[in-house]
């Protein structure tokens, strides 16, 4: 069995990647700063002393290495610790806030390779005419178009203006959003969903869509795509089935990045849209160095972005039999 | 009869550079179940003859004018639907690199049956077995397990005979075979060519060998067709053109190297010449030993200067009478 000693193997060879990144970011986040002079510089009338107690309540007089020691320890049995802010559970944490982002990043890598496809192979086969300037310049403007400003313009525009969609939030509350008038809970859900979803599609559509034309422009001047028309095989088999094929492979490492990376929230979007995941969780954490919940999420986004790695490989070799699992 | 006829046809590839004129008027017909040597250097057009008969000119290319007669039926007036029965069915091309002209991600079975099912009114089964035979017929060994395999696990030669079998899957009457032999090693070479001549004589197809080796000319051809910048220099039975050659075959011959002789190789002067820009009059004019200012003026028609044998120079007659 080839492949279960590869995956076994690969499997190992995360162990000590996990553990270099645990350290470097532990390492990182503690020289950023002190998070109870953070937590208690709201408050003039909080004594030395006190502040103390709660250095002491929470470990951080230790010294690092036995920090990081014993919270090395708490993660390989599963434990991420305590938040600072709020004394909960980081694994309660994460597992509450993890669905909205995956819910909200699973919607945009759908609808954005949905679009991708047929757009980038269009651009592709009708080279340099108006639909491929057309789409590359939309692209282009996708790329360059920062998530904050799109995002911002888009509030602006249909939610402020127009009213059509709410601008932040995952659920309606306290009242359900009205979509037709009607106030259900699926429609007030899919209905706060819709921008964030529409930021996060635009700007990753772009680069999909210009990566499979590049792709589809390289593969289409093959000589067995010209040996396949030489042989009166359709247009439609040629492009959909034999070209295709060979063009999507860069789409297939850009697609496991993304759906590995997805488990982080994009931390810009949903702070914008006040999205309750795990991005926006991160960045309202890694302000108030809340260290155990930055430790638990980036730990997570790690895990995720290892095995996502481990299962492009795997789908790599299943498309391409020139590539084998040693 | 004529299986082909080609009349004054044009393709030009339209580039940011300019017009590359790959075809600039080039005229032969082709004589139903013979094999004809279409020869030239790099860059002479001969590619381009076979992608402009199959109409599968690439991209900026296109065939502007000109006239290509396949059977007697107008193949340029042909829909792009219509055009799809004579691609491997009633014309086929093999190409240069087996390696390039096979689809890596598919198995050689998958590849070839769906060349079948499009054509054909078979069942997947049918169509196997169709193409299991055809392998046989182009000798690639054990075709029933090999149809599970994908090119990569080929040897070159396997490869090549892979791609004869798929030009000849529909049982086409008009072969090209693309410098079949030149990716290939030496004794490779030879063999895929005494299996080309071999279903040549098997299957009674006609055959184009489109070959700048004119070894392979001597040894496989009745009739050649010399290509040079796009355009016809010479066309004729093989031994009226080895006999009293256009000075550019003639050129081309004295560049073959030959065991039983210890003749020094004479190489062409020059370069093949810029298709964006032409040279005026007859295009070889700038590298040929027996040019004359003349030569610079109008291009040279192809006329026939005897039985079979016709050729685009003004100085031919001229040249050959006084020998």
């Amino acid at each position: 069995m080839g492949l279960a000693k590869y995956v076994a193997r690969r499997l190992i060879y995360m162990i000590p990647l996990i553990l270099g990144i645990s350290l470097v970011s532990f390492l990182v986040m503690y020289s950023a700063g002190d998070p109870i002079t953070i937590a208690t510089m709201g408050n003039p009338m909080i004594t030395e002393t006190e502040k103390q107690f709660l250095r002491h309540y929470y470990g951080l007089d230790l010294p690092i290495p036995v920090q990081y020691f014993r919270w090395l320890t708490n993660f390989l049995t599963g434990n991420f610790g305590n938040s600072i802010y709020g004394n909960k559970p980081v694994n309660q944490l994460i597992a509450s806030l993890s669905w909205e982002t995956v819910k909200l990043q699973l919607v945009s890598i759908i609808i954005s390779f949905l679009i991708a496809i047929p757009a980038g192979i269009y651009a592709a086969v009708k080279q340099r005419s108006a639909t491929d300037y057309t789409v590359s310049s939309i692209s282009i403007m996708g790329i360059s178009l920062p998530v904050f400003f799109t995002a911002v313009v888009f509030i602006l525009v249909f939610s402020y203006d127009l009213g059509w969609f709410p601008s932040a939030g995952a659920h309606g509350a306290p009242t359900l959003w009205p979509v037709f008038g009607i106030r259900n809970p699926i429609l007030d859900e899919i209905a706060h969903l819709v921008l964030p979803a529409l930021v996060l599609t635009l700007a990753s559509v772009a680069y999909n869509v210009r990566l499979l034309r590049a792709g589809m422009l390289e593969v289409l001047r093959q000589d067995y795509i010209m040996a396949a028309k030489a042989s009166g095989i359709q247009e439609r088999t040629i492009l959909y089935k034999y070209a295709l094929k060979n063009a999507i492979t860069p789409l297939l490492t850009l697609l496991g990045l993304s759906i590995g990376g997805a488990i982080g929230g994009a931390p810009m979007t949903e702070t914008v849209f006040s999205w309750p995941g795990l991005g926006y969780q991160f960045v309202l954490a890694a302000g108030r160095l809340d260290f155990p919940v930055v430790m638990g999420i980036t730990m997570l986004i790690t895990i995720f972005i290892l095995l996502a790695n481990l299962i492009t490989d795997l789908a790599y070799a299943w498309v391409d039999p020139r590539v084998t699992i040693e | 009869m004529h299986i082909l006829e080609v009349e004054n046809l044009k393709t030009y590839f339209f580039t940011e550079a300019g017009i590359v004129k790959a075809l600039d008027g080039a005229t032969f017909n082709l004589e139903k179940g013979t094999t004809l040597g279409l020869v030239g250097e790099s860059g002479s057009g001969k590619s381009v003859t076979s992608q402009s008969v199959l109409r599968i000119v690439p991209k900026p290319g296109k065939i502007v004018s000109g006239k290509i007669l396949f059977e007697g039926e107008d193949i340029l007036a042909k829909s792009e639907n219509e055009m799809r029965n004579y691609r491997g069915k009633k014309i086929s091309l093999i190409f240069q690199d087996p390696t390039s002209s096979l689809n890596p991600l598919f198995t050689i079975g998958s590849q070839l049956t769906e060349i079948v099912t499009q054509h054909e009114k078979m069942k997947k089964t049918e169509a196997l077995e169709h193409v299991i035979k055809t392998l046989k017929l182009a000798r690639l060994p054990d075709p029933e397990e090999e149809i599970y395999r994908y090119p990569h696990q080929f040897s070159g030669g396997m490869k090549q005979r892979i791609c004869i079998a798929r030009a000849l899957l529909l049982n086409p009457q008009l072969l090209f075979a693309d410098e079949p032999t030149t990716n290939l090693d030496v004794t490779i070479q030879a063999q895929i060519l005494t299996l080309l001549k071999d279903l040549q004589r098997e299957v009674g197809m006609t055959l184009v060998m489109i070959t700048h080796d004119m070894g392979i000319v001597a040894d496989m051809c009745k009739y050649v067709v010399v290509l040079y910048g796009g355009n016809v220099m010479e066309t004729g039975m093989i031994e009226t053109i080895f006999e009293k050659p256009h000075p550019y075959t003639e050129a081309l011959l004295k560049a073959v190297p030959r065991l039983d002789q210890t003749k020094e190789l004479v190489s062409i002067p020059g370069n093949i010449p810029n298709l964006i820009e032409l040279p005026s009059g007859c295009v070889f004019h700038p590298r040929c030993r027996y040019a004359v200012d003349a030569c610079k003026g109008n291009k040279p028609p192809l006329e026939e200067v005897e039985a079979d044998h016709s050729i685009a120079c003004i100085r031919w007659r001229e040249l050959n009478g006084g020998r």
